[in-house]
Parts: structure tokens; sequence; C-alpha cells
């Protein structure tokens, strides 16, 4: 497994794969839609797939001593790790803005635990979306990214909504740590197994349809 | 010992057909693997490795399946289908240093070696390289790994005829000292009259002949006639006829030549094939 994440960020992984992270920083922006620092990861993503067609890196993979399903499950990998680096990365940026700015985010969710929880959801939907169809034909990368595209802003559409419209979210989520912190480490937990669930079927199934893939 | 053991190997796509294609390959041999262009070489050998997912056949590497021993057979296999053309601009380095890295037998020596006989930059890309250079990179990674059999795709197009005789000489030391056995599919015909052992001929998506280089060779013989000379009951032993500047050619199987009434010659792998692809066609 190292052998195959050494290869990925080595030949594989755009630049922005690893540029899109400082994006991270966007969370001290007082005001403003957090949602969207999630996507450039899968922006990211999309160019690493993108170039992936254009430098052969399939065909360059399937060459080696890897079985077919190694192909997909070393994107996986390098995805999950971009992510979870992202993930780390955000949760330092949302402590530093709450110490700094006392106030909450007018634009949308605060950036705190429950916040965290239902970011997981987008980027697990953002892999299902994202590699199920990619991997279906990797050709064709572009229909796969605006796909999950109008996933991702649908959710981050309804998500936002959901904190102004919907009491629950608007009075026991959307509120600075370490308020309602049970309620919120709950939506974490779940936001969490979520992730997990939708990555585990998007691999499942980018590896039934790539291993009878005509390459 | 069988390396390569193809059984009714079949794939269908809209417009093209492979079917029921057998055959097999023993250590330490070479076999050419010959047809025009579209006649399924490409496919049957994507097949093998399963970058075609094959509709049905049984393929055995070594006495084992791919579906259950993948890694292990591609260590001991090196597949070259054309030049490189996967990261136009990393470094050679960059790509071999990562390429090494999944191999257990990498041979760093060897490595160093065709880079060298090759002429080849390891600070330079893929995209700096000419095509025949590119084709020579892509064999250096695959010659560097002690694979037992190499299943190589055209690997002498876009080669200068010097380059193109180097390479079949190392083809032949490393059959002859390593007992490396070889799948090697090419228009250029006159490399495997130099170095091949077995010949595999498909045509139209089916295998039209396999079998020692040597015998496909003495079942033919090449006639030359002009229209007069041929009597019309002698024409059906006559197989791909062409007509040239002055005159007809035509394929007769050996035993058949003695009842011609002009003289016959021996037939290289080309003329054989150009005229096979001919057969039907009436004088």
């Amino acid at each position: 497994m190292l052998k195959l994440v050494k290869k990925e960020f080595a030949l594989s992984v755009h630049p922005t794969g690893l540029i899109f992270l400082a994006l991270s920083a966007m969370l001290l922006i007082p005001n403003y839609p957090y949602y969207v620092v999630f996507f450039y990861t899968g922006l990211g993503l999309f160019f690493t797939c993108l170039t992936g067609r254009e430098n052969h890196d399939i065909d360059y993979m399937l060459l080696l001593p890897l079985r077919k399903r190694d192909v997909v499950t070393a994107r996986f990998v390098s995805t999950l790790i971009l992510e979870g680096a992202q993930l780390i990365m955000t949760i330092v940026f949302a402590l530093l803005r709450n110490r700094l700015i006392s106030e909450g985010n007018m634009a949308g969710m605060d950036a705190n635990t429950a916040f965290f929880g239902l970011a997981l959801i987008q980027l697990g939907l953002m892999n299902y979306t994202f590699f199920t169809r990619y991997y279906r034909r990797p050709d064709k990368v572009g229909s796969a990214f605006i796909f999950t595209c109008i996933v991702c802003f649908v959710y981050i559409g309804l998500a936002e909504t959901a904190a102004f419209a919907v009491p629950f979210v608007r009075d026991v989520l959307d509120v600075p740590d370490p308020a309602n912190l049970p309620a919120k480490l709950v939506v974490l937990g779940m936001g969490a197994a979520g992730f997990a669930l939708l990555t585990c079927l998007a691999w499942r199934r980018s590896v039934r349809s790539f291993e009878t893939l005509d390459c | 010992m069988t390396v390569l053991k193809v059984e009714g190997l079949c794939k269908t796509y809209p417009k093209f057909q492979l079917r029921d294609v057998s055959f097999s390959l023993e250590r330490g041999r070479v076999m050419g693997f010959i047809g025009r262009n579209g006649a399924g070489k490409t496919t049957t050998l994507k097949s093998l490795l399963n970058f075609v997912h094959p509709d049905a056949g049984e393929i055995e590497f070594f006495g084992k399946k791919l579906a259950k021993d993948e890694r292990d057979i591609k260590q001991r296999l090196g597949f070259v289908s054309g030049g490189v053309e996967f990261y136009p601009h990393k470094k050679l380095n960059a790509i071999t240093r990562i390429t090494r890295s999944f191999y257990d037998n990498w041979d760093d020596g060897a490595c160093a070696e065709y880079m060298r006989r090759f002429a080849l930059d390891e600070d330079k890309t893929p995209a700096q390289l000419s095509a025949g250079m590119k084709v020579k990179y892509a064999l250096t990674l695959a010659l560097s790994h002690n694979a037992q059999l190499l299943i190589l795709d055209e690997p002498t197009s876009g080669l200068d005829p010097v380059s193109r005789d180097e390479l079949t000489d190392i083809f032949l030391s490393l059959v002859r000292e390593k007992g490396v056995s070889i799948l090697f599919s090419t228009h250029i015909t006159s490399d495997l009259d130099k170095c091949a052992d077995d010949i595999a001929y498909i045509r139209a998506g089916r295998l039209e002949a396999v079998g020692e280089l040597d015998g496909f060779l003495e079942e033919w013989r090449l006639v030359q006639f002009a229209q007069e000379q041929m009597p019309d009951a002698l024409i059906p032993l006559l197989v791909g006829c062409k007509q040239g500047k002055r005159e007809f050619s035509a394929l007769v199987r050996t035993q058949d030549a003695q009842k011609l009434p002009v003289p016959t010659e021996n037939v290289d792998l080309e003329t054989i094939m150009v005229h096979l692809e001919k057969e039907g066609e009436v004088c």
C-alpha cells in the first residue's frame, strides 16, 4: 500500500490537490458558507483524474504487478489522505477562527463540531457520486465531475438553508461550541459513519465497474 | 514448460469479434503474432492481461490463472504496447524510481545497461523523446525486472533498422541466456524471420495458423505466372491471387506445387501474409 501511495503522490496527484488544502484557511473568513471549502477537495480530485487521463495514468498502473482493483484502491487511498489532511487543517482553522472572532457565521453554519459531521457527509457524497461514475468511464471524467458538483451544491444549499429554516439545526446545532455539545457530537458521529459508509460503498461499486471495464 | 496457455478466448465488440483464439507458448521460445491492422492482435494481447475483459476463454500464465494470481504473474512478465505515453512531463528517473519499487526482482544494473545501450537520458521526460526512444524506454522498463515472459505489441514500430536489429539481438540473447519467452506482435515480419520460433497468424478475429515458423513457411510456395500459363483447372489450387505489373502471383500449398506448369519459389512471412489476406479473390 505504501508503494501505491508513493506512486500516487509522485506521479498522479495534481498539485492543486495539495494547494487546495491551503484553502482550509477560508474558515477564517468571518461570514462564509464554509461547506464550499470542502468542495475544493473534489475539484483537486477532478484535476488529478483529468490529468490522469491525459497522462495515461491507468495504462501505466495496469502494467505494474497489481490487481486491477488496486488501481482503484490507490486513488481512494490518496483521496482519503487528502480529505483527512483537509479535515485536520479545517479543524485547526476553525479553532483559530473561534478564538479570533467571537460572532457566529452570519452566512451559514458555524464552524463547530456539528458542522464537521455535516461536512463529512458532504465528502462522503462527493466520493460516492464522483468515483462510481468515474470508474464506469474514466475517459468521461468531466461528466462524473459535473454530476458531483450538482449533488454537492444541492447538499450545501440544503444544509445551509437548514441552518436558517430548521429550528433544531438553527437553535441547537448552529451555535458556537461548546454549547449543545452532546447533540453536536451525535451529528459528528453520524457524519463520520455516513462518510465511512458512502466511501466504502463507492469503493466497492468502483472496483466492480473497473474490473469489467475494457481499458 | 508452458508459460502461456490460451484456450477459446472470445471477445465481442459491436463491430468486431475475437473468436475462439487458442495457442500456447513454451519456455525459451519466441512466438510472432501477425495479422493486418484490426485483425485482433491488440485485443488478444490486452485480453491476456485482463486490460480488456474477455467474454469467454481460459488463460494461464506459468500454470496459474490471472484472476487468482494477478500480482504474482505480473511480477514475472513484461508488457510493452508501443512507446511510453504515460506521464509525458515527468523525468524518466522519476518514472523508473516508482516503477522499480513495485518489482521484487528489479535489476538496477540491467536497467542502467539498457538506458546506456539505448542512449536514454534519465533527466529527459517522455515528451522530449522521439517515438523510437519512447519504445526503447518502454522496453527498458519491461526488461529490467527479470521477466520470464515478454508480451510485446508492435515493439519495433517506429524504430530505425539499426535499432530494430539491435532489439532482435537483445531478444535472442534473452531467450538463449535466460530462457525468456516472448510473444511478439508486429507488422514488420522481417523481424520475425530473424528471431521467431513459432508463429500465430490472426485474421478477422480468428487464428488461421499456429505452429512452428519453419513449418509454416514450408507449407507454402509462391508461384508467379502470366494468365495464359495457368490452366483454369489448376486455379483452385492457388491461394490469394494478386495481379502485379506484368504477371499474377499466388500461394500454392507445397504438396500441390508439382502440379503447376510453372516453377515455384520459397516464400517469406510477409509474402504469405499478403497473399493469405487476399484469399478468396479470383485470378
